[in-house]
């Protein structure tokens, strides 16, 4: 099972920042996400389901922006960071 | 003997919420807070059907619109779910079609609704959309009537955005209602909110080819004259209006002052016939003068009245549109939040202000709850 890191800011939202998943996709990861812990659905994404601005997505070290977005694949072995660019002051 | 009760002011700040609270004399205050830490808290409101049930406007740069709801008075908050947003309990079914919806940028105003509708609930939101909810914002419907309005393509933004700012109900019809957008103007339904139309005339526009639009406007904020609900003050980019037919017209009031660009407007419940203004400088935003104003706009004598003699509190400060407001106490208290983080009061209808000995984050709205024992 690929492992997923997610951003500490993201703890207000579920309980866990670690954790692995059978998701063969990006969007596949982040539907689970949202169905496990519905609060993180619209810090994450729009409202049509797109990444928010500052959010960002990696598979191994890679942003999905660069990939095929949420439709990069995902694999066993793989590793996912669930991060979000600095912003604010 | 002396009356009961607590007076609370809700403010909303670039870096948080907080309750603001005295007793009825309304001398000293006690500063509660911040609630939602960090984040950009537009609105703060509470809804006087439902003791200790406040709703809040939060937005976040990282995480999107955030609408939450206490019902202990601040102390403990729930997140709702955003207009297009359920919170949903599990993951769609492959291929779900999702039909195209407009992002949210910003929720800007939360409005309860009536007494004999307890769980209604309005939302105004950034690109300018109005939402309605019945069951005390668990879940939310698009008002067509003005989200899909048939000028809404020639709408155009303010600096902060196209917002759906005001959303006021006439209290005494009960279809009535009107909304104010930044940059498009006032609206008013007469149905409930199932068909809306523009009613701007009398209000200038500068910024624009045509001078006298029907729609179009940049209209800040909006008052109900308490005693006549067809009374209405307005704040606009343009200059300071009244109305005495419900919209149907505008006239200018704001010429005599220096400068009547301004954000603010309120007009007690236990002063009819009078608004209060903060007008600034038009191009710099800031207070005239370099001092903090306030000005009484009395309509039954068609005059205007400072407020603040001298300069006791000089400095290049501002407001925003929900940056001052009113209580429903006889004598009226009113609040005045600023863009520095000064929350100002008077406990007298504006005889005399006060500072509360508190620096807040940049204030972006004031709201004064009711007392119980009212």
């Amino acid at each position: 099972m690929a492992s997923v890191r997610l951003d500490g800011m993201l703890k207000e939202f579920l309980p866990r920042l670690k954790l692995s998943t059978d998701a063969v996709s990006v969007r596949m990861l982040l539907e689970d996400l949202e169905a496990q812990y519905p609060r993180i659905r619209s810090k994450l994404r729009d409202e049509n389901g797109r990444l928010r601005p500052y959010v960002r997505v990696f598979v191994n070290g890679e942003d999905v922006h660069e990939l095929k977005g949420l439709d990069t694949p995902i694999g066993a072995a793989d590793s996912v960071d669930v991060l979000h660019s600095i912003q604010g002051g | 003997m002396a009356k009961k009760g607590t007076v609370r002011v809700y403010v909303g700040t670039r870096k948080g919420g907080y309750v603001v609270e005295s007793d009825l004399a309304r001398r000293k205050w006690n500063v509660k807070g911040p609630f939602h830490e960090g984040r950009d808290v537009f609105h703060v409101v509470p809804d006087p059907r439902h003791e200790g049930t406040v709703y809040a406007a939060v937005n976040s740069g990282w995480w999107g619109p955030m609408l939450m709801k206490s019902t202990n008075g601040g102390a403990k908050w729930t997140e709702l779910a955003t207009p297009n947003m359920p919170l949903m309990k599990k993951r769609p079914a492959p291929g779900t079609p999702e039909s195209e919806k407009r992002p949210i940028t910003n929720l800007w105003h939360i409005e309860p609704g009536r007494v004999d509708e307890p769980d209604t609930v309005y939302l105004g939101v950034d690109p300018a959309s109005l939402y309605r909810s019945d069951d005390g914002g668990k879940s939310w419907e698009g008002v067509a009537g003005i989200n899909e309005h048939e000028t809404r393509p020639k709408w155009n933004p303010g600096a902060g955005g196209m917002c759906l700012h005001t959303i006021l109900l006439d209290p005494t019809r009960p279809k009535r209602m009107y909304v104010g957008i930044s940059a498009a103007g006032t609206f008013r339904s007469d149905d409930g909110g199932e068909h809306f139309r523009p009613v701007n005339q009398g209000v200038k526009v500068s910024f624009l080819p045509e001078k006298n639009p029907p729609f179009g406007q940049c209209v800040h904020k909006i008052a109900f004259d308490p005693a006549e609900p067809d009374t209405l003050y307005r704040q606009d980019h343009d200059g300071i209006y009244v109305s005495h037919d419900a919209m149907e017209s505008w006239k200018h009031i704001g010429r005599p002052l220096s400068d009547d660009f301004g954000f603010v407007v309120t007009a007690p419940k236990s002063m009819p016939g009078n608004a209060f203004f903060a007008p600034l400088h038009g191009m710099s935003r800031i207070f005239d003068g370099s001092h903090v104003q306030v000005w009484r706009w009395n309509d039954r004598a068609r005059s205007w009245a400072k407020t603040i003699q001298g300069r006791p509190w000089p400095g290049d400060i501002g407001t925003h549109r929900e940056g001052l407001a009113s209580d429903d106490l006889d004598p009226a208290g009113i609040y005045l939040g600023t863009t520095s983080g000064q929350l100002f009061f008077s406990n007298d209808g504006a005889k005399k202000w006060g500072l509360i000995p508190y620096t807040f984050p940049a204030i972006h709205s004031v709201t004064a709850g009711s007392p119980p024992s009212r």
